[in-house]
């Protein structure tokens, strides 16, 4: 009793579903932290305690000191079955090629960082070319870098470039300096890498292990050791998870909603066959038995489908969010069982949810509808159905609405998929409900005759009112949404910028030029004072968490209190930020002037600080102040973000100079370029979905039309002419429904330009992304094009167009 | 004394609302014995299709009571009347009542196994020999002629073994040769198996396969005609009532 050609629209929808599906948990289930190369041999490594703060804070851990890294390493060699304990020094340095940091991959942390030499033994690492290195001043470097042995190259460090001599080459990102050196510039340790003897059990030396470690460190072995990844890989892999857990969610959803709208299409086109089972013996259940098996022999065919397809373009789509910075470069795919298991069964169990409705309405058709002739289903839409689709769609724009207004992009990026399921959901429970105003709309422009063409196009678009509406409801909601959140990513972006290049009162700015920051060296030479940010860990006495990590940043009081407009002393003077143990601490940290306030630095020290000012909160961007030689002295590593000048200068070595305009624009683009991915994404995968539902009703209406065209046919139409009129007709149930959604997002665009306005304090240019909104409107009209003129060309061709 | 397989009293049916309110039958009562061919005539809008589904348990009357059988329909909720529909009622509509993806065979078999059943082949056979069909078992309804398929649609009525066949015009769509072939082959199954069918139809050929002929209009019985009942005489008697207007011929439909 299944019939292909009626369920290919289910079918398709269902499989493009699951494909979505199965490819993003396949993904999700491979964003696993990966072991360091540089580790790699190192069968157990110790990472130092945990800070105390969220995981998805992505804080550092609390370094060890140097004094208890040699106490602690020495004793973790003495552990039997450990050939040797080494601590894993990393630091800023990057090696400059013709007076420039070279152009690698911006993201690869590991491209920007030292190490001493005899971690390479937990990497398993071995020269290519030349010597290790000995003493200060010799380095090796990766062998891509295209330097020789015995050469100079200059090393920018957070202190600034020295000059340096290559002594050997190895195959990997990162430059490799002597110990002693390392331990200068990486005091603090978070990591001790143990080489474990061949015959060993890794795990019964962990055990033993835990015992010399106790509290301070975790000991981690095989594919825990991932959690000693680089921060920054870690908080990407975070972005990639909620990219991908909002796609699978999101796909999953609307599939539902899109298949929901074709079931309940095939079953008003059965009512006849469906009263016939009723008169020969069928109960209303075993309508409704038939309905859910027909759905679920599509949902697991679909579904089978789409799994193969899902785990085809996996590897493809991994790829892709590595490009655009949604997974980190170690990511790889991995196909574990249990995104396979999730995705077999998502298919199925899309359909059975999808058909819920339609099956219930077919256990209610009467054994009289096979006596009838036409099976027209215009029965009045519900009450409840239109409050419902209307607090459904204002709940949508509600969202819609908190996504600009969010201040994060987090936040953000949750409300706008909210927002777009909300949409969906109200678009189907809405569509017949909105056919009259639709087609009262549609009344005005097509009231101009014009030939045969147009008076059957016109007649077509009002008299099928139920179609028509079904065409046209999707494509109101895709266009709506795609407008409103592109418009509304753009704008907030645009109006952030600007806000930002209002706020800073200078001409230009001294950014890193491919580095991550810029050293003392090119501060000074900007003749600038600036802020050099550094993590510090502190554990407040009888108040869990400990080690919270706090932003302390190392400033020079007068140039600071001449720059910063905002700052409101409370308690004390900032002019007393001076010395080694003085520390400004804002006011809800609740200490007093002359109190003392211990801290744990990036080098793993313990230092007892006194406050000499208290500020409001809101005085400084940061948890903390310290004198800009503390933060120096304890965290060699430490790099300001950006120098604000009048004047403009010539750019130190690893910096550039932007205007303010130009830095603002670029001062968030990481982030704004991965939120404006992310709601391409979402578009996208609306977007194909609106025109996916588009199509299956054209397809699906056709079958009921093929008596139509014939009889125009035989009027005397020409093939091409009838081909023509249906396309005609979609194409313009499709450019309404666009006009519709437009202008409905265009008046929410207005308001949330007028609220960040408000916000930012100055003007706010609208930003629509055209191309984006075309490329949407485009897709469902092409999509409605081709579907109803391949189903009219092949009803018109077929001569056994008998109807069952 | 023959027993009654289908009784109707005081029958109405009213269907619309308001100005727009129709009453297609107005209080009939009448009954249809085991072992009879009856033939249900009337002019359109006269009820008698209404009649049929009433009778039939497809369509609950406004008024009045039906019993099949020795059940009263009016009893049953909508699985219990599915089920008796299935067991005890057999039907063969006008046109387009077989299932288009099923085979000859399958649409035979698709009560039964609605029922829960699974039915022997040679039953389902021996259903489609009866009918003349049995080398068309494997063939799909496209594949079938017009006659064949309402043959098909007979056997399928029969398979359930009912207690009686209702047909709602099953010539209608036929030529003659294929209306001959059908109306035989009802006949037949009174004249051999005592089974007993009720048939609308409008044309008098096909009325006079029948015991007894009534005659609705305004969804009242106005006639009745049995013994020996020709085309001639059922024609005759129509074109008496259309030319006399119906000035009350209260006749009790025994």
């Amino acid at each position: 009793m299944l019939s292909i050609r009626r369920s290919a629209g289910a079918f398709v929808a269902v499989a493009i579903g699951v494909t979505l599906v199965a490819a993003a948990t396949l993904l999700l289930a491979s964003g696993r932290p990966r072991v360091p190369d540089r580790l790699a041999y190192a069968a157990v490594v110790v990472q130092s305690p945990d800070a105390g703060a969220p995981a998805d804070s992505f804080a550092p851990t609390r370094p060890w000191s140097a004094a208890r890294t040699a106490e602690l390493t020495g004793r973790l060699a003495d552990v039997p079955g450990v050939t040797a304990a080494v601590p894993d020094r990393t630091f800023y340095a990057q090696a400059l090629v013709d007076g420039r940091p070279p152009a690698t991959d911006a993201r690869r942390e590991d491209a920007h960082q030292g190490h001493g030499w005899s971690s390479s033994r937990l990497g398993g690492l071995r020269l290519t070319a030349g010597e290790p290195p000995r003493q200060a001043g010799e380095v090796v470097v990766d062998r891509a870098l295209g330097l020789r042995p015995g050469g100079p190259v200059t090393l920018l460090t957070a202190a600034g470039p020295e000059p340096y001599t290559v002594t050997g080459l190895v195959d990997a990102p990162g430059v490799w300096v002597a110990d002693g050196v390392a331990a200068a510039l990486a005091p603090g340790v978070r990591a001790i890498g143990l080489l474990v003897a061949p015959s060993t059990d890794a795990e019964e030396v962990a055990e033993t292990v835990r015992g010399v470690v106790g509290g301070d460190g975790r000991v981690l072995t095989g594919d825990a050791r991932g959690a000693v990844e680089p921060r920054g890989d870690a908080r990407t892999r975070w972005i990639g998870r909620q990219v991908l857990t909002a796609m699978a969610a999101l796909a999953g959803f609307v599939t539902v909603f899109v298949v929901a709208s074709t079931f309940a299409f095939t079953v008003a086109q059965r009512r006849r066959e469906l009263g016939l089972l009723r008169a020969v013996g069928a109960t209303p259940r075993q309508v409704r038995r038939l309905v859910h098996a027909e759905a679920l022999v599509v949902g697991a065919t679909a579904g089978v489908a789409g799994l193969l397809a899902g785990a085809a373009i996996a590897p493809g789509l991994g790829r892709l969010l590595v490009d655009v910075g949604f997974e980190p470069a170690t990511f790889q795919v991995r196909y574990e069982p249990w995104p396979l298991a999730v995705s077999f069964l998502a298919g199925p169990a899309i359909a059975l949810l999808a058909v819920w409705a339609a099956s219930r309405r077919a256990a209610r058709v009467s054994p009289l509808e096979a006596l009838r002739e036409a099976a027209a289903d215009q029965r009045p839409v519900g009450r409840l159905r239109v409050a419902t689709g209307v607090l459904l769609v204002a709940a949508g724009a509600a969202l819609s609405l908190g996504t600009a207004t969010s201040d994060d992009a987090r936040s953000g990026a949750t409300f706008a998929l909210y927002a777009v399921m909300a949409l969906v959901a109200g678009a189907t429970v809405l569509a017949p409900a909105v056919v009259g105003p639709v087609v009262r709309l549609l009344r005005s422009p097509v009231r101009r005759p014009g030939g045969a063409i147009g008076m059957l196009v016109r007649a077509g678009a009002l008299t099928a009112t139920r179609r028509t509406a079904s065409i046209a409801a999707p494509v109101l909601l895709t266009v709506a949404f795609a407008v409103l959140v592109s418009g509304m990513v753009r704008t907030t972006t645009a109006a952030y910028a600007a806000g930002r290049a209002d706020n800073v009162n200078a001409g230009w700015v001294v950014v890193p030029d491919r580095a991550p920051g810029l050293s003392d060296q090119a501060v000074a030479a900007t003749g600038g004072t600036a802020l050099l940010p550094t993590t510090v860990f502190r554990s407040d006495p009888g108040t869990p968490p400990e080690n919270r990590p706090l932003t302390a940043l190392g400033v020079d009081p007068a140039g600071f209190a001449a720059a910063n407009r905002a700052l409101t002393v409370v308690a004390g003077t900032l002019n007393d930020l001076r010395g080694d143990d003085t520390v400004v601490v804002p006011a809800s940290a609740n200490r007093q002037p002359t109190q003392p306030y211990a801290l744990v630095f990036a080098d793993g020290e313990s230092v007892s600080l006194r406050v000499v000012a208290v500020v409001t909160d809101d005085s400084i961007r940061g948890d903390l102040l310290l004198p800009r030689s503390v933060v120096r002295a304890h965290d060699p590593s430490a790099l300001t973000s950006a120098v604000y000048l009048r004047d403009r200068i010539e750019p130190p070595l690893g910096a550039r100079i932007v205007d303010v305009s130009v830095w603002a624009a670029e001062a968030d683009r990481a982030e704004d370029r991965l939120v404006w991915l992310f709601t391409l994404l979402l578009i996208g995968v609306s977007a194909g979905y609106g025109a996916v539902a588009v199509a299956n009703t054209l397809l699906m209406a056709a079958a009921g039309r093929v008596a139509d065209l014939r009889l125009i046919r035989l009027a005397g139409a020409l093939r091409r002419q009838v081909i023509w009129l249906v396309t005609a007709e979609s194409a313009l149930v499709v450019l309404i429904g666009a006009l519709l959604g437009g202008a409905v997002a265009f008046v929410g665009l207005l308001s949330i330009r007028a609220g960040l306005a408000e916000q930012v304090g100055v003007p706010v240019d609208l930003v629509v992304p055209w191309s984006v909104v075309g490329g949407v409107v485009g897709l469902c009209l092409l999509l409605a094009v081709l579907a109803s003129a391949l189903s009219a060309w092949r009803s018109l061709s077929s001569r056994t167009g008998r109807r069952a | 004394m023959t027993t009654q397989t289908v009784t109707l009293t005081g029958l109405r049916a009213v269907y619309g609302r308001g100005a727009r309110r129709v009453t297609a039958l107005d209080g009939v009562t009448t009954s249809f014995a085991s072992g009879t061919f009856t033939a249900v005539m009337g002019p359109s809008g006269s009820g008698k299709s209404t009649l049929l589904h009433c009778a039939a348990g497809l369509d609950r009357p406004a008024e009045g009571t039906v019993t099949i059988d020795g059940r009263r329909l009016d009893d049953l909720g909508e699985n219990e009347l599915t089920r008796l529909r299935r067991d005890r009622i057999g039907f063969v509509f006008q046109a387009f009542n077989l299932v288009s993806t099923l085979t000859a065979a399958q649409n035979v078999e698709l009560p039964l196994r609605l029922a829960g059943r699974r039915p022997p082949a040679r039953d389902v056979t021996a259903a489609l020999d009866a009918v003349g069909l049995a080398d068309r078992a494997g063939h799909r309804p496209s594949e079938l002629s017009g006659g064949e398929q309402q043959r098909v649609a007979v056997a399928r009525a029969l398979v359930t073994r009912p207690a009686v066949v209702f047909a709602d015009e099953p010539t209608g769509a036929l030529d003659s040769a294929a209306s001959r072939q059908v109306l035989r082959l009802l006949r037949g199954l009174v004249d051999d198996h005592r089974q007993t069918v009720v048939m609308v139809t409008h044309d008098p050929t096909a009325a006079a396969y029948a015991d007894r002929v009534l005659l609705l209009a305004d969804g009242r019985v106005v006639d009745e005609l049995t013994g020996a009942i020709t085309a001639a005489v059922v024609a005759a008697r129509i074109a008496e009532r259309e030319t006399v207007p119906a000035e009350s011929v209260g006749e009790a439909s025994c």
